[in-house]
This record gives C-alpha cells, sequence and structure tokens, in this order.
C-alpha cells in the first residue's frame, strides 16, 4: 500500500506538470516563454506530452500491475474475513462490551441488525449473535477492480482507436480517411437565436461503403447526439466559413473551388500562384485591431485573403463581396459563402470497458464506504442479564455512541 | 425577468441570513445560551430554503437549469455547502459545525456577488441531460469536502487551544471530529468520482473523447488522487487525528483550484467563456 500511495502522488505531481505546462509545444515555443534551460529540461523530459510519455505510461503500468498484486493477495483474506464476519467468535477481543442488559433483541433492533442467531457453548452458555454489511468488506476490493479496468480501457482505446475529421459544406461527399466509408453532407444548418447565439449545429449526413454503395445509412448528428454508422461514430465537432473561389481569364471560368478558412487553391494554369481564404467575416467592421465580424448574419460579407507566389508574399487585404483580385491576367473573386460542418469519426473498442470500470469504482466507493461491517452479539449471564459485544469495521466512535444510545448504558473496551 | 428580479432579491437575503447565522453563533459562543444556537440553526434553515428558492427562480427565469456559469456554480457550491453542513449539524448532533461553516459559505456567496450575473443562453455543448446530473453532484462534492474542511480546521484549532469549558462541551472529542471529517471525505469522494464519470460520458457524447487531460478534468482527477492518498495513509500508515486534518485541509485547497484556480489560470474546454 506504501508503493501505491508513492505511484499516487507521483501521478499527481504529473498531472500538475501537465496542466501547468502548456502541452504540445515546440522547443522554440517554449525557450520563448520560459528560459532556455528550462526549455531543454521539458523536452529532454517529455514534459511536453506528459500525459503520452513513456515514463507516465510506465507509471501507469506500474500502478495496474500494483493494483493487480494488490487484488490477488487480498481476495483469499477478504473471503476469510466475511466467512469470519458471519460467525460468532469463541472470545469477543476487541469488541466494545456493555453490562446487564435486560433485553437484548431489543438492541440488535434498534441498531438495524438482522433477527440475531441463538447458540449455546459447550459450557450451557447462551448466547446470540448477528452480523450485516459483510459486502461491504469487498468495496475497496471493487473499487480497485474498477480503477484497474479503467486504466486498461482507457490505454487500449488509445492505442487501438481510429479517428478521422471530415469537414465539407451541404452537397459536397468526402471519404472518411482510410475506412473505405463515404460521407455524403446531406445538409448543415447553424441554428441562430434571435440575440444571435448559436443554439445548434445540425448535420444531416449518408454514409456508405465503397463495396457496397447501394447499402446507405443517413443520420442527423448533432453536439451531444452523435450517429452510429458503419461501426463507427460520428460527432459533430465544429464549424467554420467555407467560401467558394472562381478564377476567370478573358472572361472565361478556369476554375471553381469551394474552400475553408484557412486553406488555399492553386491556380491550375499557373501553380506558383496560390490564393488563402485567411478568414470570413460575415459582418464585417474595421477596428484598431484590424477586421471583426459585429454578428453572425451575412450583412456585411468579406473575406481576408492572401496571395503567393511561391512562397513570396504579393498581397494580403480585405475583399467585400463583388470585389476582385487581379493579377497577371487572372481575375480571382470569393462569393456564396457558407458554414461547413466539421464531423469527427472514431472508432474505439474500448470504451465499454472504461465506461464500466467508472461504475465499478462507484459502486465499490458505496460499498465501501457505506455498508460499514459490524457484529452485534449477546452473551447470557448468570444473574439472567445480558453482556453485549459490539465491534464496527470502521468508524468505532460513532458505533460506540450508537451503541450506548441503543442499550442506554455506557460501553467499555473488551481486553 | 420577474423570476431573475425575485432571484437578486432572495440572493441578497440569503447573503444577509448567512451573516446573520454567522453572527448568532458567534453569540452564542459569548453568552453560552443554547436558546441562541438553536435560532441560528433555524435561520441557516430559513436560510437554505430561500437559498433553493433563488436557485430554482433563476432557472426557471432563464429557462434552462442554473448552473452553467461561475456565478451560477459559486452560489450553488455555497448551497451544497449549506446543506451538507446542516445535514452533519443534525446527523451529528454538532451545532457548533455552522459557526465554522457560515463564514466559508459567506465567502463563497460572496465571490458569487462579484461574478456577472447575466443570464446567457447554453451553447450547444452544453444542451445535455448530463449537465444537471454532472454539476449537481460536483456541488454535493464540494460541499463535502469544504464540510470536511471546516472540520478539519475545528480539530486543528481544538488542538490548538486545548479547548476546555463551553468549547469542550460543544466540540466533539478529537476522535469523533477526526471520524466526522472522514465520513464528509467520503461522502465528498464519492460524488466527486460520480462527477467525473458522469463527465467522462457527457464528454464522449459531446466532444468525442471521454477524457482528454483538459485542465479541468486534470484537476478533477488530482483533486481525487488527494483525497484517495488521504484515504490510503488513514489506512496503513494510521494517519488519523493532526495529520489527516492538515491533509483534508490541502484537499479543499484542490477543490477551490479546481473550481476557480483552473478557470482562471489554465483555460481549456470547460471554461466556456
Amino acid at each position: 500500500m506504501k508503493f501505491a500511495v508513492i505511484l499516487l502522488v507521483i501521478l499527481i505531481i504529473s498531472c500538475v506538470f501537465g496542466s501547468f505546462i502548456t502541452q504540445n509545444q515546440t522547443l522554440s515555443w517554449y525557450t520563448e516563454h520560459y528560459s532556455e534551460r528550462v526549455a531543454a529540461a521539458i523536452i529532454a523530459l517529455h514534459l511536453d506530452d506528459v500525459f503520452h510519455s513513456v515514463w507516465f505510461l510506465v507509471i501507469a503500468g506500474v500502478l495496474c500491475l500494483n493494483l493487480i498484486l494488490c487484488n490477488l493477495t487480498r481476495i483469499r483474506p477478504i473471503i476469510d474475513k466475511i466467512r469470519r464476519a458471519g460467525k460468532a467468535p469463541e472470545r469477543f477481543e476487541g469488541y466494545l462490551k456493555i453490562s446487564g442488559v435486560e433485553d437484548p433483541e431489543d438492541v440488535f433492533e434498534k441498531m438495524h441488525f438482522p433477527k440475531p442467531a441463538a447458540d449455546e457453548t459447550e459450557d450451557g452458555e447462551k448466547r446470540l449473535f448477528a452480523s450485516k454489511n459483510r459486502a461491504g468488506l469487498f468495496g475497496a476490493w471493487i473499487c480497485h477492480l474498477g480503477i484497474l479496468l479503467l486504466i486498461v480501457g482507457f490505454v487500449l482505446g488509445q492505442l487501438t482507436h481510429r479517428e478521422y475529421t471530415v469537414y465539407g459544406v451541404a452537397g459536397e461527399t468526402k471519404t472518411v480517411g482510410d475506412t473505405g466509408l463515404f460521407l455524403e453532407i446531406n445538409d448543415f444548418q447553424v441554428e441562430l437565436r434571435d440575440d444571435d447565439t448559436v443554439s445548434e449545429y445540425r448535420s444531416r449526413i449518408t454514409v456508405y461503403s465503397a463495396k457496397d454503395p447501394e447499402n446507405r445509412a443517413s443520420s442527423e448528428v448533432t453536439v451531444n447526439h452523435p450517429a452510429d454508422l458503419y461501426g463507427y461514430r460520428f460527432y459533430q465537432n465544429s464549424t467554420g466559413y467555407a467560401a467558394t473561389v472562381k478564377v476567370v481569364k478573358e472572361d472565361a471560368l478556369l476554375q471553381e473551388n469551394v474552400i475553408a478558412a484557412g486553406e488555399g487553391v492553386r491556380i491550375e494554369e499557373k501553380p506558383m500562384l496560390t490564393v488563402f481564404l485567411q478568414a470570413f467575416y460575415p459582418d464585417l467592421f474595421m477596428t484598431s485591431e484590424g477586421p471583426k465580424t459585429a454578428s453572425g448574419k451575412m450583412d456585411n460579407p468579406a473575406y481576408l485573403y492572401s496571395l503567393y507566389y511561391g512562397e513570396d508574399l504579393l498581397g494580403m487585404n480585405v475583399l467585400k463581396e463583388g470585389e476582385e483580385i487581379r493579377v497577371d491576367d487572372y481575375v480571382i473573386t470569393f462569393s456564396d459563402p457558407e458554414n461547413y460542418t466539421l464531423l469527427q469519426v472514431k472508432k474505439d473498442s474500448f470504451t465499454w470497458m472504461a465506461l464500466m470500470g467508472g461504475l465499478i469504482i462507484l459502486i465499490g466507493l458505496v460499498l465501501a464506504f457505506y455498508l460499514q461491517q459490524e457484529n452485534l452479539a449477546a452473551v447470557r449471564e448468570d444473574d439472567g442479564t445480558w453482556t453485549v459485544y459490539g465491534r464496527s469495521g470502521k468508524g468505532s466512535v460513532i458505533f460506540k455512541e450508537r451503541l450506548e444510545i441503543a442499550a442506554g448504558k455506557p460501553a467499555e473496551s473488551e481486553e | 425577468m420577474v423570476f431573475l428580479a425575485i432571484e437578486q432579491y432572495l440572493f441578497t437575503s440569503v447573503l444577509i441570513l448567512y451573516v446573520v447565522t454567522m453572527l448568532l453563533y458567534v453569540l452564542y459562543m459569548i453568552l453560552k445560551k443554547e436558546t441562541i444556537s438553536r435560532i441560528a440553526l433555524i435561520v441557516q434553515i430559513v436560510a437554505l430554503v430561500l437559498h433553493t428558492l433563488a436557485i430554482i427562480s433563476r432557472g426557471i427565469g432563464a429557462g434552462r437549469l442554473p448552473l452553467t456559469n461561475q456565478y451560477e456554480f459559486a452560489t450553488a457550491f455555497a448551497w451544497g455547502l449549506s446543506l451538507v453542513s446542516l445535514i452533519f449539524i443534525l446527523k451529528f448532533r454538532f451545532h457548533l459545525l455552522g459557526a465554522f461553516a457560515s463564514p466559508v459559505i459567506i465567502l463563497i456567496i460572496g465571490y458569487a456577488a462579484m461574478q456577472s450575473k447575466e443570464v446567457k443562453e447554453l451553447m450547444p455543448a452544453l444542451k445535455s441531460g448530463w449537465l444537471g446530473l454532472h454539476v449537481a453532484s460536483a456541488i454535493i462534492a464540494y460541499g463535502a469536502f469544504g464540510v470536511a474542511f471546516v472540520l478539519s480546521l475545528i480539530f486543528l484549532l481544538r488542538d490548538k487551544m486545548k479547548a476546555k469549558g463551553f468549547l469542550d462541551r460543544h466540540i466533539p472529542p478529537a476522535a469523533k471530529l477526526d471520524v466526522i471529517s472522514y465520513r464528509s471525505v467520503c461522502l465528498g469522494l464519492l460524488f466527486l468520482s460520480f462527477t467525473i464519470v458522469s463527465g467522462a460520458i457527457w464528454a464522449e457524447q459531446a466532444w468525442g473523447s471521454y477524457w482528454s487531460w483538459d485542465p479541468k478534468e486534470t484537476w478533477s482527477l488530482v483533486t481525487w488522487l488527494i483525497y484517495a492518498v488521504y484515504l490510503h495513509l488513514r489506512i496503513f500508515a494510521k494517519w488519523k487525528g493532526k495529520p489527516a486534518a492538515i491533509f483534508a485541509t490541502v484537499g479543499f485547497i484542490a477543490v477551490i483550484f479546481t473550481y476557480i484556480g483552473v478557470n482562471t489560470f489554465l483555460p481549456g474546454v470547460h471554461s466556456y467563456k
């Protein structure tokens, strides 16, 4: 148990590091925010990605091993303890003792014990005995089993899960990574309230396999309501703006592409020339800090673009609806802004195990904390009165108080 | 809007009543009259009832569960602490617990009073049936840890002052204080576990991952681990009494950091800014 506590303390310290040190940054980022020496230490000790570092996994592994050994070595003693707790002992060593009780069955009842079993020793001593909450002795064991399941489920899930992101606008069909699945975005709506806040993101999707395109499954996906299709779970992850880029040369449309904010498109005739849609503002207003949007409504749409020739920036500006970028013989325009939907597609075959682990932990805690194993016995004395003996696994102070109230007499410890 | 206005009147009344509760308990300790203690308890019960009504009014006024921003959670946290402390006062017949719990309740309500009371609509991620279960269990957990913290302070104070006379008669013996504090930690740990499990189920539906090491998640785990260490040390190192009281106090600092510190210093998906 001492080793387990050391592991828990190491885990606490690791979590503190992992939460205070911004994760997954580069050496230059850490150098900029800390000192050069600290940055080097962060990278060397993998503190830039604490929760995926080898040493963190080793700690988790050792903790699992500790839990396995702990549960294996404790199962037999617990079963023996439960068996022993169900039988009246020869001597009531370590029990609380109250002498001169007239009606012992009343004490059993007031202490909420089941009806006691009566027996008689070889010496002709009459005894009553009852035990309760023996299942509580399993509490910590069950809790440890739950923790073990949770960690194993989580680690296996991390190692084996498959995850993809798919984004697009309504009407587009996208491939889902290497799954062999196609995802058709039938519709995507960003539902706004009167105060312009987002009420819901709602995607309507159809999924089908490349092997069997006729067998199609459709569903609606909203935040908090993922869809389970073809063995994968589809989540409504986020959204952003997309727009149509048109490239015209001498009044002839050369190309037309839909791109999301942050994406760029090459001019096919002149591949060194690339136009990027840096950001979109549905309701543009200019501030000293740059362009911003006043609302989510398309009242004054504008596009922040950048134009590159190779790696050289040719220009960057805000373009309003109907305005054009002219470069060489090309006329580039942005139009038809719309929201794209970003869906997360995931398969984690061990989520159930982690969830089961969590539920088992809860059961274990309830048993350990609220089913305190207690024994109560009464022995008939020669003068006709009874001596009551009681013992509680934990919280003996409170148990003693309850026992004294039930018996109406002070209790003393039996040596 | 009417219900929100009612909530503000109730909130102010509740704050005043908790201050009155604290003053009555102080008066009780000075005058040593049992009647004052009984009045203080009644005032605390009335404050809790009005506090409940205030939360319900805000819920009706906002048209949703009022458990989604710093103000709402702070007032609910104070409510949880008040509820759990009352349960412990009545269960263990320990009236003076109210004298030590009420200043902490006032501090938390005071923190709530400093937060924006603006009612905002829920973002899509928060529109889930899990919100109520997840946050309500967190409130009980935090309330229970708060009571354990108060009991630990009383334990340490009793130890320091070597309580005699009135305090000795009205504060349970050290061994009993230790057990009550332990029970409060158990209640807190059970509800914190439920908070983490329900949050994980919800996160899986909303964000596609039941655990993503978000600062709030990580610090909930840190808090859980601290109290797990507390329980283990009680068993194998016999860390009861003073060391356990100091440990429970440190645990509550982690609770407060998880609640306020993380939102302030370590923004993540739980920040909802």
